[in-house]
């Protein structure tokens, strides 16, 4: 559960850098992001990242450092494949996304 | 000043990256599939595909090495030396071997090897003569044929190659941030320039540390300096000392009986409660200078050797053992080294070290069909083309087709060939490296668009023949292996069907695309226009 989590904090972190992004938010939401939008997913997208690093190397050390990369590689494809080839399933991705990070957080809180 | 920096970026990225680029491509191929050593082992070797893997395993493992010991006492009594080579996760059968005396001429004993079932205890079917998942090991750095010494030279050569092609390549990649999800698909060069940023951005921590950790694990070889400075007798005295090893009863005398191998475990397990032994080594047994060295599995911890006891065998007495704690330097080599081997990966790790060697594999392929297209796009309709555009395009036909090809010919060898035909590993090898001359002679001759779509053809029918061919030759298929969670077979089998369908998705793509080379868009008829002014 805590690689679910990890992973799952890593690909919220770059579908929030991809959401970030002019080109790739006005594909989903068919609208230009505000200034303010932008920013806090830049912001939302760079903590996501670091907590997931600091989760994958504060549980499992180097092992978990060689893992982070390996869910930064794979949260790069996945998001590269959505934006690219199924935009309009980019929400209900989101969504999923959204809810797999609560899931796993609270599943790990409580036990 | 920048605008010549970012050129002479550009030119060192192209050259650095094309001059091994095929090489490279076979390194990352056979690396991403050393990967799954133990697995291609496994499906090359029939009679280990029912060994269930043990649910007690670390709690039978006490009594598999007292069972081996009285097995080897009573068969290998006069043998130089003995070795049990526990059940571990991916390999899931027990081995006890003793060495036979050496052939005038041979450099290293050979083994004879009982093979068990470690749940019924009761003796494997012959093991077939494979090399199995070692090969493409072994390929990835001693390239076969070669002189292993020169052969890794030629890969260190090549890796820092590719190393000063990664560092360049960041330096260009101006839009790295801006562009990093983005693909475009039907744009010509424009597309293969995405697939080979994005294959290069999406695994850039991979393949910066599988790079310079591939030279790390032959620095002795590279850079022996230090040590032969320091040791009076050079590398072999600076091994002697950060290995571990028996210095004192390996001068004794005569011989001895050898002290109950309880004894032994006690004290392992003494020191490792929950020790997973992996290996159990006996020297010179029934010697008063034997040693019985107990290997154990490192788990997760970034360290390549594994962790080891050595007692003398005549005495029971601890002789040496590999440090709890490291030394920075020693920690240090040790932890890069078990990094690019990923022996310490467990199934998620691994998977995802696969994923890293194949965008490694689409990035290098892309640039070397980048290069040949853009070269492609601007040699004149008229004019011939130069005698390096063909032999680019040449190597990247029979490099990017031809060893998926020759891949599908190794497997389908070890399912086809007698299993008593005489050098049969031998066989298999040279059934892959005759595919791949096959495919570079047709390269050789014509490499267009007809023979990419005629090759991903034969890919197709090659890659789905070995799932079939297994399901015709051997008791289990692909459904069988489902059925029964044999998941490192199902898969193998799995992703052979995988390949089979992506290669025929490339053969109808090739039969539907336009010949874009002779189709010049506006903006590429301005460019030569302006060239041309």
């Amino acid at each position: 559960m805590i690689d679910l989590l990890g992973f799952s904090l890593c690909l919220f972190g770059f579908n929030s850098f991809a959401l970030a992004k002019f080109n790739h938010f006005k594909d989903v939401f068919k609208k230009r992001p505000t200034e303010l939008q932008s920013k806090s997913l830049l912001f939302t997208a760079w903590i996501s990242i670091l907590l997931s690093l600091v989760l994958c190397v504060a549980t499992q050390s180097g092992y978990g450092a060689l893992l982070f990369c390996g869910f930064m590689s794979l949260s790069v494809l996945i998001i590269m494949v959505f934006y690219n080839f199924l935009v309009s399933y980019v929400k209900w991705f989101s969504v999923l996304n959204s809810v797999l990070v609560v899931l796993s957080g609270l599943f790990l809180a409580l036990n | 000043m920048k605008d010549s920096f970012f050129r002479s970026m550009t030119w060192l990225h192209t050259w650095v990256g094309l001059l091994v680029c095929w090489l490279l491509y076979l390194i990352f191929f056979a690396g991403t599939l050393s990967f799954f050593r133990d697995e291609i082992t496994l499906w090359n070797q029939p009679a280990i595909h029912n060994v269930q893997a043990q649910a007690q395993r670390i709690e039978a493992q006490k009594q598999q090495i007292i069972t081996g010991f009285d097995y080897l006492a009573n068969h290998g009594a006069n043998s130089p030396s003995w070795r049990i080579t526990l059940p571990e996760p991916r390999i899931p059968y027990l081995v006890y071997g003793y060495a036979k005396p050496k052939e005038p001429g041979q450099r290293r004993s050979q083994f004879k090897n009982t093979q068990l079932n470690p749940n019924t205890m009761q003796e494997l079917e012959p093991f077939i003569d494979t090399k199995g998942g070692n090969f493409f090991y072994r390929l990835h750095f001693d390239l076969h044929y070669m002189d292993a010494i020169t052969a890794r030279w030629v890969i260190c050569f090549a890796s820092f190659f590719m190393l000063i092609a990664i560092i360049s390549g960041v330096v260009i990649h101006k839009r790295i941030f801006k562009d990093m999800f983005s693909f475009r698909r039907n744009k010509g060069s424009r597309t293969w320039l995405d697939a080979h940023n994005l294959s290069s951005v999406l695994a850039l921590p991979f393949h910066l540390m599988i790079t310079y950790t591939g030279m790390i694990t032959l620095i002795f070889m590279l850079f022996p300096y230090p040590a032969q400075t320091a040791y009076d007798n050079g590398m072999r005295g600076f091994f002697n000392d950060v290995t571990p090893r028996n210095t004192m009863t390996d001068k004794a005398k005569g011989e001895s009986s050898m002290v109950p191998i309880q004894s032994i475990l006690d004290q392992v397990y003494t020191k490792w409660p929950h020790a997973d032994i992996t290996r159990v080594q006996v020297n010179q047994p029934n010697m008063a200078a034997s040693t019985i060295t107990v290997l154990v599995s490192a788990g997760k911890t970034l360290r390549d050797q594994a962790p080891r006891l050595i007692f003398s065998g005549a005495t029971g007495q601890m002789v040496a053992k590999t440090d709890d704690e490291l030394t920075n330097s020693k920690a240090l080599y040790e932890s890069l080294n078990s990094m690019h081997t990923g022996r310490l990966a467990t199934w998620l790790l691994r998977w995802l070290y696969v994923l890293g060697g194949i965008a490694g594999c689409v990035m290098i392929g892309s640039g070397c069909i980048m290069w040949a297209k853009r070269i492609r796009e601007r040699t004149k309709n008229n004019a011939k083309p130069s005698f390096g555009l063909k032999l680019v395009e040449g190597l990247n036909l029979a490099t990017i087709m031809g060893l998926p090809l020759a891949t599908c010919a190794f497997f389908t060898a070890n399912r086809l060939l007698n299993p008593t035909t005489a050098e049969r590993a031998d066989k298999e090898i040279l059934a892959f490296f005759f595919t791949w001359l096959a495919v570079a002679v047709i390269a050789l001759f014509k490499r267009d668009t007809l023979q990419w779509r005629v090759m991903a053809a034969i890919n197709t029918v090659a890659c789905l023949s070995v799932p079939v061919i297994n399901a015709l030759t051997t008791n289990g298929n692909i459904v069988s292996y489902l059925m029964h969670k044999q998941w490192a077979l199902f898969t193998f089998d799995a992703l052979f069907l995988l390949f089979s369908i992506l290669f025929f998705i490339q053969t109808e793509k090739l039969r539907t695309a336009k010949n874009t080379s002779k189709i010049i868009s506006p903006s590429q008829s301005n460019n030569l226009k302006r060239q041309k002014s």
